[in-house]
């Protein structure tokens, strides 16, 4: 069995055609169905983000699996394959175990680090599952790609500190007032990074959100969509005495907010301190008001270089999640490795079981006799015996280093006992004795 | 016998650094269990003492330390436990290290002069060594505030910004160490000026006792810690005196409490030197 990859990423393909390529906007479901019912597809899963669209596929015949990947991108989405096969990645085993393993750590990320990847990657899976799509493969890859996500957040700083203008000004103000609960907010003209901003203070609990522009209109239409109070341009001087955090977004040319305004207004919060954000250009804030003891004012350039700082911060843990997952690509191989005995395993618990069973057949008329409950026992028993003996064996054998050894330990086993394993792979925990090359797994 | 505490300090010591730096979950919870560790052997060692003499170990300089130093484990254990901010270990757990290794190394042992076996003199020295605990608390609180303060004001988002606690969390922690310290504090004075009365009428001639007085170095010292804390307390509920300034007499009442601990009690004072 072999794994395939087949996509396009914000890294090979521009926008228009990743949002031609895209399966997200469609229904997922039937997209990975049709995927799956192609011959060669034993078990698939897509992948479609606004910067990726990838199909995964687990299949015994990669050349005629690679052709069926091509043609049903090139069929669903109804495009030229000479359109957008120069933009496509291929990756096949090690590197597409690898580009799974990167894309959910994060690592393949437009912002490096960015949490929703993981999600997402989790919802593609959950979609394949759902639809009776994947199987052993896939799912074993997709579940470790998970743990892989999650150890890089935990084991690094991959994902730390706040990578936009209002993510940073959000985690500013719980590093100020530490949880935000009843903190008010007050917003000075409504523009696009204030609003960002208020949804993401609405979003950690503060208080009253008011927001004042000079267009009573645009207040109340952002007001409604943070769940905030739109008040008159006039009284929003007479409201920033009760504002803990004030943000200023306004087209203003000359600065709205003196140090004598914020003085008289905040001359009875004493030393509470106040955190003003002032992401207007030109600057709505007086940098003096800064020299105030307990305001903290950052501007637009503040926040963006803190931005960048947290930005090189991330890419300089890039190496150690890296490690993180060729560590894992190892782990992974040496499973897979041992799915390589799978068929001997199967075929030798199948053989010892069926000596049992015809031994214990044997035996029924002396057994007739017996309550049906000593019966129950002898078989439970004789059951047992051939579960620990075989017990060992079993681990050993997945446990082999190499495939060479692997191989030659399965021949000795194959003689010595007489068995004739099936090709097709099958989970171990699944001992059923009739799994011809036909059946496909699909659960 | 203080030595098995002091090595587990030091471990725990070792992992809260680790943990500052690397700010990995399970190097924080190993710090936590070690500092458990070494508050429990601390409190057999203590235990042991008391057993043997009868009394709280508290008598001279050497167990008084030894003493501080369980007294501030349990109360940052407490605000650590409380709060779950695992950051200001490392700064507590060097003032732990450092003053056990008083005992360890002069582990005097101090019969108390008879004048002292009274139930006001326990009282006396255990509230102030757990005042003592609270304000070594409150005075690494403010350090810390004042870091935290520096880099978001001058917009240096560093080292101890992404590790610090916020400033908000700093300031209200350090509210209740000084709150719960002032108290202690208070009670021990009072408890001290009213056994002093009665000893003074009881043993007339100690020289001890005759020397407590404002002129006492010691004592003059330990009220003016009172009156820096009593301000603290004060301006906080009604000038408004939060944050920085907070912060800044915190360390300054820390400073003189240190002060009176340490070489006032060694070289200076002629009033608590009981033999």
């Amino acid at each position: 069995m072999h794994l395939l990859l087949l996509g396009v990423s914000h890294k090979t393909a521009p926008v228009d055609l990743r949002e031609r390529l895209d399966f997200s906007s469609r229904d997922l479901g039937a997209a990975v169905e049709a995927l799956a019912t192609r011959p060669s597809t034993a078990e698939s899963v897509v992948l479609s983000t606004c910067n990726r669209s990838e199909i995964y596929v687990a299949s015994d015949d990669p050349f005629r699996a690679r052709e069926d990947m091509t043609a049903f991108l090139s069929e669903y989405h109804s495009l030229e394959p000479g359109s957008f096969a120069p933009h496509l990645f291929a990756h096949s085993d090690e590197a597409a175990v690898r580009h799974l393993f990167r894309v959910a750590a994060g690592l393949d990320s437009l912002v490096v680090g960015e949490p929703q990847i993981l999600g997402q990657v989790k919802d593609a899976f959950q979609t394949a599952l759902d639809r009776r799509c994947t199987g052993p493969i896939l799912g074993k890859l997709f579940r470790w790609s998970f743990a892989v996500g999650k150890r890089v957040r935990t084991e690094t700083a991959l994902g730390e500190g706040a990578v936009s203008i209002s993510f940073a000004a959000v985690a500013l103000a719980r590093k100020i007032f530490g949880r935000l609960d009843g903190r008010r907010v007050l917003v000075i003209g409504a523009g696009e990074i204030s609003t960002l901003t208020a949804e993401h203070l609405r979003t950690n609990s503060v208080g009253e959100i008011q927001i004042t522009s000079r267009t009573m209109a645009s207040a109340e239409t952002l007001a409604a969509a943070v769940a905030g109070v739109a008040i008159p341009w006039e009284q929003a001087m007479g409201t920033l005495g009760h504002a803990d955090i004030v943000v200023t977004a306004t087209g203003s040319q000359r600065p709205i907010l003196t140090r004598a305004h914020v003085e008289a207004a905040t001359a009875r919060r004493r030393t509470d301190p106040l955190f003003v954000i002032d992401i207007a250009v030109p600057r709505d804030v007086d940098p003096a008001v800064g020299d105030l003891e307990h305001v903290f004012l950052y501007n637009i350039d503040d926040l963006q270089s803190v931005v960048q700082e947290n930005l090189s911060r991330r890419a300089a843990e890039i190496q150690h999640a890296e490690a993180i997952v060729s560590e894992e690509i190892v782990k992974f191989a040496s499973w897979q490795r041992s799915r390589g005995v799978v068929p001997t395993v199967v075929a030798l618990r199948q053989r010892f079981d069926a000596i049992r069973r015809s031994e214990l057949q044997r035996l029924d008329g002396k057994f007739a006799g017996l309550p049906p409950e000593a019966r129950a026992k002898a078989d439970e028993v004789t059951r047992l015996i051939v579960e620990k003996l075989l017990l060992d064996p079993t681990e050993q054998l997945k446990a082999l280093p190499d495939e060479e050894t692997q191989v030659a330990y399965t021949e000795a086993l194959n003689r010595l006992f007489r068995l004739r394993p099936t090709e097709s792979s099958t989970d171990v925990t699944d001992p059923s004795p009739s799994i011809g090359p036909g059946d496909r797994h699909r659960s | 016998m203080n030595l098995i505490p002091l090595v587990l300090y030091a471990a725990a010591g070792v992992a809260y650094a680790i943990h500052f730096v690397r700010r990995q979950p399970a190097v924080g919870r190993t710090a936590t269990t070690l500092l458990l560790l070494a508050a429990l052997s601390h409190t057999f060692v203590i235990g042991m003492q008391t057993m043997e003499v009868w009394h709280a170990p508290i008598a001279g300089v050497s167990r008084a330390v030894s003493s501080f130093v369980w007294l501030l484990g349990l109360s940052y254990l407490y605000l650590e436990l409380t709060t779950e901010e695992r950051a200001m270990g490392v700064f507590i757990l060097p003032i732990l290290i450092g003053l056990q290794m008083i005992p360890v190394l002069y582990p005097g042992v101090a019969n108390p002069a008879p004048v002292l076996d009274s139930p006001w003199f326990w009282v006396h020295v255990a509230s102030l060594l757990f005042a003592y605990a609270s304000f070594a608390l409150a005075a690494m609180l403010g350090l810390t505030y004042m870091l935290q303060f520096k880099e978001i004001k001058k917009k240096h988002l560093g080292y101890f910004y992404t590790r610090l606690p916020s400033l908000h969390v700093l300031d209200a922690m350090n509210s209740r160490a000084v709150i719960i310290g002032w108290l202690f504090l208070t009670i021990g004075v009072i408890v001290g000026v009213v056994w002093t009365a009665q000893a003074r009428a009881s043993s007339p001639g100690d020289v001890n006792i005759q020397a407590m007085s404002l002129d006492d170095p010691k004592i003059f010292i330990a009220v003016l810690s009172w009156l820096v804390y009593s301000f603290e307390v004060f301006a906080r509920r009604t000038l408004g005196w939060t944050g920085r300034k907070s912060a800044w007499l915190s360390a300054l009442g820390f400073a003189i409490v240190l002060l009176n601990f340490l070489p006032v009690s060694y070289f200076v004072t002629t009033s608590h030197t009981f033999q």
